[in-house]
């Protein structure tokens, strides 16, 4: 892989914690799942901000200047960076 | 009578705006056949009578959800006179996505700046004109909750109606590969013209391409089926 060394820092956007942000790197799903996601405003570069999380349920997400509730399945497909 | 569709992102102030413009001249349905609310109202400006829609706020107007099929279907089928598209001012980098949407549409969209009192409390500068001439449409700006740019709002829905608001139409642009996609498809749409008396070309066109399931479904009726599918293979 050619990003190897970045690699280990790329997690799911579940393993994030409140108040914890992030940067998205990639988003693994089929065309609609990608779609719909990317229409919400989740791309790839795009800042993410854990708001709440209610395990094992939903996940309030802040991105682009708004507030997004997401399923948890839907968040683990969503790879990113933690950034400090 | 003169219909005006309002569209906007959720949270934009879109209801509080439409009970500004409507008062209390509203009504209450579903959309036919899905639990969904649709709101109507009447306003009047100048003599003119303005029939209000309040669609479903959607930040897309994909077919994979339903309030947005909705929005999308009332423009695209029911042709409303103007499309009001309510914009926070705030947050402009995702709401704007919505309008370049409805400009693929080619309605004819006039777009509301609302929480314009917000934007300057924040001292955010935003160059109405400028935008104005970028997306070719006209912009009021607007304060849902005291009213601010209401009466201008409706003098421009009304211009707009009748054609009097200047407008560019404007193009975006998806690269040199996948216009040149997009022509070719559109050549062979064109041919059909029971689709394309009803429906932006361009628009049909780009939609076979991002395999809209509606888009496809009328395609599927088409004399021309097999060669435009053959192309977005």
């Amino acid at each position: 892989m050619e990003h190897g060394k970045d690699l280990k820092a790329v997690m799911p956007l579940t393993a994030l914690s409140v108040g914890d942000e992030g940067e998205i790197v990639e988003m693994r799903g089929g065309r609609g799942m990608l779609r719909r996601l990317s229409d919400m405003g989740f791309t790839p570069s795009a800042r993410v901000k854990v708001l709440a999380s209610c395990p094992p349920g939903p996940m309030l997400i802040g991105v682009r200047d708004a507030r997004i509730a997401l399923g948890r399945g839907v968040a683990m497909r969503i790879m990113v960076r933690e950034r400090r | 009578m003169i219909t005006v569709a309002l569209i906007g992102n959720p949270n934009v102030g879109k209801t509080e705006l439409f009970n500004r413009l409507t008062g209390l001249k509203q009504h209450v349905g579903n959309w036919p056949g899905v639990t969904v609310e649709k709101k109507t109202g009447k306003c009047t400006y100048k003599g003119e009578e303005l029939e209000i829609v309040d669609l479903p706020g959607t930040y897309s107007l994909t077919t994979h959800a339903i309030d947005e099929l909705i929005a999308r279907d009332y423009i695209v089928k029911e042709n409303p006179d103007v499309v009001v598209d309510i914009v926070d001012g705030t947050n402009l980098e995702r709401n704007l996505y919505l309008t370049l949407l409805l400009l693929e549409l080619e309605a004819n969209v006039l777009v509301a700046l609302n929480q314009w009192d917000i934007v300057k409390e924040r001292g955010i500068d935003i160059e109405v004109d400028k935008l104005s001439e970028l997306l070719g449409v006209p912009i009021v700006t607007t304060v849902a909750p005291t009213g601010e740019g209401i009466e201008k709002l409706k003098e421009v829905v009304v211009k707009a109606a009748k054609g009097k608001e200047k407008r560019r139409k404007v193009v975006l642009g998806y690269g040199d590969d996948i216009e040149a996609l997009i022509k070719k498809v559109e050549n062979e749409i064109g041919k059909d013209t029971s689709l394309s008396s009803k429906y932006p070309l361009r628009w049909l066109a780009i939609k076979v391409l991002e395999k809209d399931d509606e888009v496809l479904k009328m395609i599927e009726d088409s004399p021309y089926r097999d060669k435009i599918m053959e192309m977005v293979r």
